[in-house]
């Protein structure tokens, strides 16, 4: 009797021990969607986005996780297309994901935010800049990144102040980013009493600028605003140094890009551009950018240390409220400081960042940037 | 002369120089539609594959550190010639050849078909990202008074007068000179009657598509130098370009396709002068509709007769 | 075989010659240099076995083509039951599509009624262009144009005069029956591919205006915050806007997101359950066959003297009125338009529906719409191949089987001789 009375107990020891043994070493994961571009033209931005973020996750799980959790990061394509984004957001609901870092095009955020706030789902954009996102009076939506309007507001400032252009056009390729920053430019520059010879808009895409080029001419610029992306800008650049064409040129973020030096060779020396602040050259974040070459990825991307951020945002407000629960981690953003690898930052009531993120830059010919001193 | 007249003359050398290309491509799609009755929608990513063809000869000439310009222009001619017209003959071949003599519809549909497909295999091959090479040939003359406006033509932009030239002369000589040429004529008029008269039809089809692919990487080659900048996606819009061009100057006549491209550049240019340059590619659509809405045959088309 | 020696060396060079500098050479952009690198092992691979493979099949080519034809056709029709028994299970089979329809969604994740709803999209802009290029031969490459028209119209509607989601959809539709008026006119005398030309000049030229005209439609930004339709008057959404309800609160239930999606899936079953009906009915009208006569041959048709202009007409105007119904519907469950979704490959997507599908045959193209809705969505590694199959498949459909892989069989009566 005895003996049986002794097995049974061992066997339940033993059967305890074992389930404790389970339990401990299956630790819970918590899944974060990352959605952005994976293919398609704009993957490259997409790129930057995503090796942000598994960074910031894989160190915190190195770190021991967050509550007793381990990450997981979960990649979701929407190609820069707002039908993809759609469906992403759709399928991150269904697959029971409540934090997301994402969109990268504004275009694919804006109805995705929709889904997100519909459904209860925390979306930190780390790279969409247009400010209707956060116009729209949602509690999780939140961005790491400073708003079109913001660089807007820096360019014409900074024209208005330095370069006191006496004949200025602004040029924008009619997209959501560069016609927004480029309406910012002329109606903020106007106020100020220089008004814009020229406002027009070019089809991305388009190669030959030869007829806006001859137009500028004419009109005798002696400086040209442009809101838009690399290619159109080197282009311009290329054909005006071709035709005897040197006014100065100024662009946003989305200028700052290699190909640049690629398409535009010598004509891109002395362009000025805002651009975020260069995370990857503070020192504090030297130990990071070792991390990322050790893994051949390029740390120098904008979206790249925004993205980190993001998930360092959120994982600190997890720890410190002890939830995951969306509602409870956005009104602990609203409320706190955060120290992360683009600075320390808070959030206002919008989701945005309360930092100005963006300076002026003048881009070089091999590519390299130099901060100019106002 | 006065400051307008100069820009008017400067957007009219700009738009000499598009239109000059438009007319390259144009033709290849005036001669298909000529001999057989179909519009070869996969036309502009011939163009498409010529200009990468003609980068990876140059950059690769370059890397091997052959130095002579003129040189490496030939090669890069020479190649992107034979690459391109392989692949206007494998198309005609593989894919539109076993539907001759159909219903209209299929064709076309299959034609739609290759070019996405051309497009995509590209993308595959090559990455979708804009490739940038810096301008082998720079710099040009300029003249005209600095105080009012001074017009610039560039010597790419010479050359790309020049060798349009050729090629269309030399196209206009073959056609109308040589055996050949006339049994493409030939075949254009009836298509029959010269199979009755022994010529082989199937091989005269098939050098239409050469020709007119070679031509085509002829623009290729002038326009990637132009613009130096290329991705798997400029076929789909320089096709429908030049396309419009063949269509406004009538439909299976080559001289048409050369004024064509001419027009429609000029135009283009004119319109970008003095309205925003957004509305370019609206001028270029409606000037299609228009066309075909008031003379289906274009300026220098035959009216179709339809025999019952 | 020495006959087919030289030919397939000539196929094997010319394969050659395509794929070694395109594939074989990879341009690379590093930094501001470009350069030039021979492709991976693979790659070289993969044009090796392209030419060998050429070169085979060229070379027997002969036995190949006699063995292709002792295989059996790839005849769908063939599987399908006789005449009378297929009379007589119609109508069970039909209704128990129509209820599985309805039931399904219950048992489903939120993610499978999504993506049927998009497909129930595609079907309705499938059957509509059929009725244009399926029924009447007229080859419309700008089909897009209404689609974004019904699209615009809901959205603009619904923000500047607040009209509600069913209000909105007739006059969707009937504003894209005008569009497709408009352009049906001065196309009516011109032909096949003149034809097919003009309307892909009007669809991008429709596209621009839209990307340019932002005072109205927003330009690039598109429009956002579309409602989403509603049960009488009941919202389907978490916090109801003001003097509204919301679903969930009227029937007393918890708030469940897969309510809208559900209610939006029943929705498009309805719109395509009605399309389907119509469509055969009409079908089966006059009109329905003069769509085929002019079709068939127009010049007879004129000479028979039906009026080609108010058939054509009929027939556009038709097929964009289903495009508006569809548009409107696409900017209510998405919830944000811009021109992006309207382009050139759009129609020709819809287009390869109804080709594959077989032109004129309605279930065909229901079984087209979905394959090319679903496939690309079960083979989400190949997302990279995905446009490249496309291009592929048309290219392969139309060299193997033009008509469609159920080709369309005309209503008629078979006189049975006892």
């Amino acid at each position: 009797m005895t003996l049986k009375k002794a097995t049974f107990g061992k066997t339940l020891l033993a059967a305890g021990t074992l389930m404790a043994a389970m339990t401990a070493a299956h630790a819970e994961t918590l899944k974060i969607g990352i959605a952005g571009p994976v293919t398609g033209p704009v993957a490259q931005y997409g790129d930057m986005q995503k090796i942000g973020a598994m960074m910031a996750i894989d160190k915190i799980n190195e770190a021991g996780g967050v509550n007793g959790m381990t990450l997981e990061g979960v990649i979701y394509d929407d190609a820069c297309d707002p039908k993809q984004a759609v469906a992403v957001a759709n399928r991150i609901v269904n697959d029971d994901i409540r934090h997301v870092i994402g969109h990268l095009c504004s275009s694919s955020t804006e109805p995705a935010s929709d889904i997100y706030e519909e459904e209860g789902v925390m979306m930190i954009t780390a790279a969409s800049t247009s400010p209707t996102i956060t116009e729209k009076g949602y509690e999780l939506i939140f961005r790491t990144i400073g708003l079109d309007s913001l660089q807007g507001s820096l360019a014409a400032e900074y024209i208005k102040d330095n370069i006191k252009p006496q004949r200025l056009a602004v040029i924008h390729d009619k997209q959501q980013y560069g016609e927004g920053l480029a309406t910012t430019v002329r109606d903020m520059l106007a106020d100020a009493g220089i008004e814009a010879q020229m406002f027009e808009g070019v089809t991305p895409g388009d190669k030959d600028f030869s007829a806006l080029i001859a137009k500028l001419k004419r009109n005798n610029i002696d400086f040209v605003y442009y809101g838009g992306y690399h290619p159109e800008l080197g282009l311009i650049l290329r054909q005006s140094r071709e035709k005897g064409f040197d006014a100065a040129f100024m662009g946003p973020e989305g200028v700052v890009n290699s190909d640049l030096a690629a398409i535009a060779g010598d004509a891109m020396e002395g362009v000025l551009a805002t651009a975020p602040k260069s995370f990857d050259q503070s020192p504090e974040n030297a130990a990071l950018v070792e991390a990322f070459k050790a893994r051949n990825e390029d740390p120098s991307g904008p979206f790249v240390f925004p993205a980190y951020s993001a998930v360092q945002v959120m994982t600190e407000a997890m720890d410190a409220t002890g939830k995951t629960d969306p509602y409870a981690l956005a009104e602990h953003l609203r409320a706190n400081r955060f120290d992360t690898t683009i600075g320390e930052i808070g959030f206002d009531a919008k989701g945005d960042l309360t930092e100005p993120t963006f300076e002026i830059y003048t881009l070089h010919a091999d590519g390299s940037k130099t901060p100019v001193t106002k | 002369m006065t400051e307008t007249s100069l820009y008017i003359l400067q957007q009219l050398i700009n738009g000499l120089t598009i239109g000059s290309t438009y007319a390259l491509i144009a033709i290849g799609y005036t001669m298909v539609y000529g001999i057989i009755g179909m519009i070869n929608f996969a036309h502009g990513e011939v163009y498409m594959i010529g200009t990468y063809t003609a980068f990876i000869t140059i950059v690769g000439l370059l890397t091997m550190g052959v130095g002579s310009l003129p040189i490496i222009l030939l090669l890069a001619l020479i190649t992107a010639i034979i690459i391109s017209s392989t692949y206007g003959y494998a198309i005609e071949r593989v894919a539109y050849r076993p539907l001759r003599g159909g219903p209209r519809l299929i064709p076309l549909i299959t034609a739609i078909g290759m070019s996405i497909f051309l497009q995509n295999y590209i993308r595959l091959a090559q990455g979708s990202r804009d490739l940038a090479m810096p301008a082998l040939i720079s710099g040009g003359i300029e003249f005209g008074d600095p105080a009012v406006f001074e017009v610039s033509i560039s010597w790419m932009q010479l050359i790309i007068w020049g060798i349009t030239l050729i090629s269309m002369t030399s196209l206009a000589m073959f056609i109308s000179r040589s055996r050949l040429g006339r049994a493409c004529r030939a075949c254009a008029q009836d298509r029959g009657m010269t199979n009755l008269l022994g010529i082989d039809t199937n091989r005269i089809i098939a050098l239409t598509f050469v020709i007119g692919a070679a031509l085509a990487a002829v623009a290729g080659v002038l326009l990637g130098l132009y613009y130096g900048i290329i991705n798997p996606y400029i076929g789909f819009m320089a096709g429908l370009k030049a396309f419009t061009a063949a269509v406004l100057g009538g439909i299976g006549s080559i001289p048409g396709a050369m004024l064509g491209g001419l027009i429609l550049g000029v135009t283009e240019a004119l319109t970008a002068a003095f309205f925003p340059s957004e509305y370019k590619d609206v001028v270029a659509f409606s000037l299609l509709v228009l066309i075909l809405l008031f003379r289906p045959t274009g300026l220098l088309g035959k009216p179709e007769v339809e025999k019952v | 075989m020495q006959r087919a020696l030289f030919p397939a060396l000539f196929a094997a060079g010319v394969t050659f010659l395509l794929t070694c500098l395109v594939i074989g050479v990879r341009l690379e952009q590093v930094g501001a240099e470009l350069t030039v690198t021979g492709a991976d092992a693979d790659t070289w691979g993969w044009i090796a076995f392209a030419v060998i493979g050429v070169f085979l099949f060229q070379l027997f080519q002969t036995p190949l083509s006699r063995l292709k034809q002792r295989l059996p056709t790839p005849d769908v029709t063939g599987l399908l039951p006789d005449t009378q028994l297929r009379n007589r299970l119609k109508p069970w089979l039909i209704s128990l599509i129509v209820v599985g329809l309805f039931v399904w969604p219950f048992m489903v994740s939120r993610g499978a009624v999504d993506l049927a709803t998009l497909t129930l999209i595609y079907v309705m802009l499938g059957l509509g262009l059929n009725i244009v290029v399926g029924f009447a031969g007229l080859l419309d490459l700008g089909y897009v144009a209404f689609y974004a028209v019904g699209a615009y119209t809901y959205a603009l509607l619904s923000e500047y005069y607040g009209l509600s989601f069913w209000v909105c959809l007739p006059i969707a539709g009937l504003l894209a029956a005008t569009f497709g008026c408009i352009l049906g006119f001065p196309v009516l005398r011109l032909r096949g591919d003149y034809l097919a030309i003009v309307t892909l000049g009007f669809g991008e030229i429709i596209r621009i205006l839209l990307n340019n005209w932002t005072n109205v439609t927003g330009g690039p930004n598109g429009i956002g915050g579309i409602d989403k339709p509603s049960l009488f008057g009941l919202e389907f959404s978490r916090r109801a806007s003001e003097d509204s309800q919301t679903f969930h609160q009227f029937f007393g239930i918890d708030y469940d997101s897969s309510h809208k999606v559900i209610f939006l899936y029943l929705v498009a079953v309805v719109l395509v359950l009605l399309t389907v009906y119509v469509i055969n009915r009409v079908q089966r009208m006059p009109i329905g066959r003069a769509w085929e006569a002019l079709r068939e041959d127009d010049i007879a048709c004129r000479s028979l003297g039906l009026n080609p202009t108010v058939i054509k007409l009929s027939a556009f105007t038709m097929g964009a009125s289903f495009a508006g119904f569809a548009g409107c519907f696409f900017a209510a469950r998405q919830g944000f338009i811009s021109p992006e979704s309207f382009t050139f490959i759009e129609s020709a997507i819809i287009l390869a529906i109804v080709v594959l599908g077989g032109m004129g045959s309605q279930l065909g193209v229901i079984m087209a719409a979905i394959a090319m809705t679903i496939l690309p969505e079960l083979a989400r590694e190949f997302q990279e191949y995905r446009m490249l199959m496309f291009g592929g498949v048309m290219v392969l459909m139309m060299l193997w089987r033009p008509q469609g892989l159920l080709p369309m069989k005309r209503p008629h009566l078979e006189l049975k001789t006892s």
